[in-house]
C-alpha cells in the first residue's frame, strides 16, 4: 500500500492523520475564538484527537483491550473537565457579564 | 467507508471553528463526534462507539449547549483589540504543526511496518474484555475515577451556587 492509498482506505496512518488534522483544528479554534465556550470545545477536540490515534495504534496491535480502558479514563478526566470548566464560565458570567476570555485578562475587578 | 466519516468528522469541526454562532458550531461539534464514533466502529471497538456517543454527544455537548442558551452567548462579542499581530502567528503555528506532522507520520516507515503487520481486522472489542481489564488491571484508577467525579461534582456545584 503506498502512502495515499493508505490513507483513503484506513490504513493506520490514515487515522492517525485524522487525528492529527483534529488536533490542528482544536488547537486553532483556542487560538483564534475569544467566546470561552468556543475555546471550551476545541479543547474537547483535541482530546477526542488523542483518543482517535490511542484506539488506532490499539486495533494494529490486534486489538488490546487495555486502550479501551484507557480511553474509559480519558472520557472520565473529560467529563469532569466540562463540569468544572462550564462552572467557571457561569461564575466569569456572574462577575463581569461577558464569556470574552480577551474581557477577563486581569484579576482586579 | 472509512472516507465516509473521515469527512464527518473534519468537516465538522472545521465547521465549527468557522462558525459565527455558537449554538450551531455546538450542533457541527455533534456531527464531528458522530464521525468519530463511526470512525470507533471501523476501528472494531463498538464499546468505544457506544461511549463516545453516550459521554460526548449524550453528556457533554448538551452540558455546553445548556450553558450557551443559558447565559445567552450566541453571537461572539465585538473584539476590544483586533491583535492581528497574534492572529496571523498561531494561524502560521497551526499550519505548520498540522503539516510537518502530517509529512512525519507518512514518512515515518515504523508506522508502515506497523500498518502492514497489524492489517488483519483484530476481534471486535467486547464489553466483557473490557471489564475483566478493567477490574483485573486497573482497580485503583477505577476508584480514583470515581472520586474525581465526585470532587468535580462537588466542585462545579460549589463553584456556580452564589452563596455557599
Amino acid at each position: 500500500m503506498t502512502g495515499m492509498d493508505a490513507i483513503l482506505q484506513g490504513g493506520l496512518q490514515g487515522y492517525l492523520v485524522v487525528a492529527l488534522l483534529l488536533f490542528a483544528i482544536g488547537l486553532a479554534a483556542v487560538l483564534l475564538r475569544r467566546t470561552l465556550l468556543m475555546q471550551f470545545m476545541g479543547v474537547e477536540l483535541m482530546l477526542n484527537a488523542a483518543n482517535v490515534a490511542l484506539l488506532a495504534f490499539a486495533r494494529f496491535r490486534g486489538g488490546d483491550s487495555q486502550a479501551t480502558v484507557f480511553y474509559l479514563f480519558i472520557i472520565a478526566v473529560a467529563a469532569c473537565e466540562a463540569a468544572v470548566g462550564l462552572a467557571l464560565v457561569i461564575g466569569l458570567y456572574r462577575h463581569r457579564d461577558t464569556t470574552d476570555s480577551d474581557r477577563a485578562a486581569s484579576l482586579k475587578q | 467507508m472509512f472516507i465516509t466519516f473521515a469527512l464527518i468528522t473534519l468537516l465538522g469541526a472545521l465547521g465549527m471553528l468557522l462558525q459565527k454562532n455558537v449554538i450551531v458550531a455546538g450542533l457541527f461539534m455533534v456531527a464531528a463526534f458522530f464521525g468519530v464514533a463511526g470512525l470507533f466502529v471501523l476501528l472494531a471497538n463498538p464499546v468505544a462507539a457506544a461511549l463516545q456517543v453516550i459521554v460526548y454527544t449524550g453528556a457533554i455537548m448538551v452540558l455546553v449547549l445548556f450553558v450557551i442558551m443559558m447565559l445567552n452567548s450566541h453571537e461572539e462579542e465585538k473584539a476590544q483589540s483586533s491583535r492581528p499581530v497574534q492572529r496571523w502567528v498561531s494561524v502560521a503555528l497551526v499550519t505548520a504543526l498540522a503539516f510537518g506532522a502530517v509529512k512525519l507520520v507518512l514518512a515515518s516507515p515504523g508506522l508502515k511496518a506497523l500498518a502492514q503487520s497489524g492489517a488483519a481486522l483484530p476481534e471486535a472489542m467486547t464489553l466483557q474484555k473490557v471489564g475483566v481489564t478493567l477490574f483485573a488491571d486497573h482497580l485503583l484508577g477505577f476508584e480514583v475515577a470515581g472520586l474525581l467525579l465526585l470532587a468535580a461534582m462537588i466542585g462545579a456545584v460549589a463553584l456556580t451556587k452564589r452563596n455557599l
